[in-house]
């Protein structure tokens, strides 16, 4: 035995294996370490870099119900926002944040800061997400990722590159009733049988489609919306209508509802058609009214899936995915009350009675069974499905999961369900359908439509 | 043919008899007692598919239960207001008796099952019952009547066969 063996104590061995481990730590998980940083509390410090109706409403009050965040720095260049930023944490936390117009300013400023949620306009993700990365902060940016794939790829980049964590938005890819209907319906259990079809709509009516208005009183300095890239007061507010600060409908609506396509079905299309128009909204720079479809090829054969988005929704309206399979068909969406799963009837479609009683799927009353007509011929029509539902739900705010993951995967106990590099692979092919609708021709994809 | 009886002194029977009969009283009495430190707390609950907790994190509304010392309740409250509302209750000895009755029983279960004063505690466990016994008649609950008059003589019982009791910490009293 080597004497030298022997003079290592068990303290010894114990301090440096403990040593060794930190040092596999550093080295292996760099981010890790320095979320559980600072104050020795293990809080994770945040800036809320904008702090509009997503920040406040969909984002900050989410994040309100996850515990040990301390929200740091407040950033948002109107001050009606940057204000209720600094009132609606100080109310929640005890402690007003630092405020800030400048973003620069902020990262330049504040010490101790380990993640931005961003929740700006779309043209300035990607400036606000390299900058914030680059500043050695993790980042969830609301999608739609930029306004351009040429800013989304620089999203990609900046986050490979800082080797920081990059969260996008799809709020869906942490839902538990998303992942359940996926992991364990459809991949599991395979009860759509080969799906051949889908689609997804954003209906909404005119009164929800107006543009936002805003008091004279709360206008901001022209200087300081030029200086961030804004014409007027009234591009400010309604951002979402130019086309050189946002996609428009097609991304804004469409990018959560598009993504599920290629979540769902494993692959990216390989072609899109689409058409659109001002049918209403005849001085707006990007189409109001839009529809499109994408053709994929899966390892289970063609599906093609339709998209819409209509300033209409008396009839059929919502907003919900659809996977049409020749077994079953599932209609999902963020409203529970909108989803449902419909079993094909035929002797093909295997007894699914076993899945309710092993608790995979709810079955629901039957819908009334229609009057016979007599101008009608029965005989064309189906048999109605049997209807099914999930077995639950889940009972907070529709983002919290996915901030969930984000702030998991900060502490290291947890994977991204949606880095930059997965969301650019689903959203590439929305960022095709305002071309092809303007060209009115279909836009075959190849690597330079949808590659990094 | 042999006439003679297989178990001349049956012995072994009265002590097996004692024990199980102690037993039942004493699991009577400290899973009453513990009750009364249960509360229910509704919330979502995870959903199990396929007799397990599914991953993904699907929940339902449920209630569940669970035991703390905030939630004692010696009577129970509907009980209670009966109880107030009656002539012949002693109104202030209600609250002490509300506060004591939980950990009474928890007590004199724990010394049944331990063999602990055996004979004193079965009988402390009589009275009590009694007591309640008085206050069901007040309030007309012949069916709760009924249920410990059972428990009486399942009393009455174990201290007949006292003599048989083993395995005691305690025998004496």
């Amino acid at each position: 035995m080597n004497p030298l063996s022997n003079s290592i104590s068990r303290r010894d061995f114990l301090s440096k294996s403990v040593a060794g481990a930190g040092a596999g730590l550093v080295l292996g998980a760099p981010n890790i370490l320095r979320a559980a940083n600072a104050d020795g509390a293990d809080k994770i410090h945040v800036a809320l870099v904008g702090f509009g109706k997503q920040g406040r409403e969909a984002l900050f009050n989410a994040m309100k119900n996850i515990p040990g965040l301390h929200f740091q720095a407040v950033c948002d260049i109107w001050d009606y926002n940057r204000n209720s930023g600094v009132n609606s944490v100080n109310a929640f936390q005890g402690s007003k944040p630092n405020a800030y117009v400048d973003i620069d300013e902020m990262l330049a400023k504040e010490k101790g800061l380990d993640v931005a949620i961003i929740a700006t306009p779309d043209f300035w993700h990607s400036p606000h997400t390299v900058k914030c990365l680059e500043a050695g902060l993790h980042v969830y940016c609301e999608k739609m990722m930029a306004h351009t794939i040429e800013a989304a790829r620089e999203m990609v980049k900046a986050m490979e590159r800082t080797g920081k964590l990059c969260q996008i938005g799809h709020q869906r890819r942490s839902n538990p009733r998303y992942r359940y209907t996926l992991n364990r319906l459809i991949n599991g259990k395979k009860i759509c049988g080969q799906i051949v079809n889908a689609s997804a709509q954003w209906n909404r009516s005119l009164g929800a489609s107006q543009n936002i208005g805003f008091s004279k009183k709360l206008t901001i300095d022209q200087a300081v919306l030029n200086r961030f890239g804004y014409k007027d007061m009234m591009q400010f507010m309604n951002w979402r209508t130019y086309r050189g600060l946002s996609g428009g409908p097609i991304s804004d609506l469409g990018a959560h509802q598009i993504d599920i396509f290629n979540w769902f079905l494993g692959t990216v299309p390989k072609r899109v058609y689409a058409s659109g128009g001002n049918s209403y909204f005849k001085d707006r720079e990007h189409f109001d009214n839009m529809m499109c479809i994408f053709d994929y090829d899966t390892p289970q054969g063609e599906v093609r899936a339709s998209y819409q988005v209509l300033t209409t929704t008396s009839y059929g309206g919502g907003f919900y995915e659809a996977f049409m399979g020749t077994e079953a068909s599932i209609k999902i969406s963020e409203i529970a009350a909108s989803s449902a799963i419909y079993r094909e009837s035929g002797d093909h479609v295997p007894d699914w009675g076993d899945l309710v009683d092993r608790g995979y799927l709810i079955k629901k009353p039957a819908p009334p069974k229609p009057e016979a007509s007599a101008d009608a011929v029965a005989a064309y029509e189906s048999a109605a499905p049997d209807i099914y539902d999930l077995p639950g739900g889940f009972g907070k705010p529709a983002h919290q999961p996915h901030l969930e993951n984000f702030f998991d995967s900060v502490r290291g106990k947890a994977k991204l369900n949606c880095d930059a590099r997965h969301a650019f692979e689903s959203e590439a092919p929305i960022f095709w359908v305002n071309p092809s609708a303007l060209t009115k021709q279909p836009i075959d994809f190849t690597s330079e439509h949808l590659a990094v | 043919m042999s006439t003679e009886p297989c178990c001349p002194n049956n012995k072994l029977a009265f002590i097996y008899g004692a024990l199980l009969l102690r037993l039942w009283l004493a699991v009577r009495a400290i899973q009453t007692g513990v009750e009364k430190y249960a509360g229910t707390r509704s919330g979502d609950q995870v959903v199990a598919v396929d007799g397990a907790a599914n991953a993904e994190g699907l929940t339902a509304a449920g209630s569940l239960k669970y035991y703390a010392l905030e939630n004692y309740h010696g009577v129970p409250a509907a009980l209670m207001k009966k109880f107030q509302a009656e002539p012949l209750m002693m109104k202030f000895a209600l609250p002490l008796y509300d506060k004591i009755l939980g950990p009474t029983l928890v007590l004199l279960g724990i010394t049944i099952l331990l063999g602990i004063a055996s004979r004193t505690s079965l009988f402390l466990l009589g009275l009590l019952y009694m007591s309640l016994t008085w206050g069901l008649i007040l309030i007309k609950q012949d069916d709760g009547v009924s249920w410990l008059g059972i428990h009486m003589i399942l009393v009455v019982m174990a201290l007949a066969l006292a003599e048989h009791n083993r395995f005691g910490i305690l025998k004496k009293w």
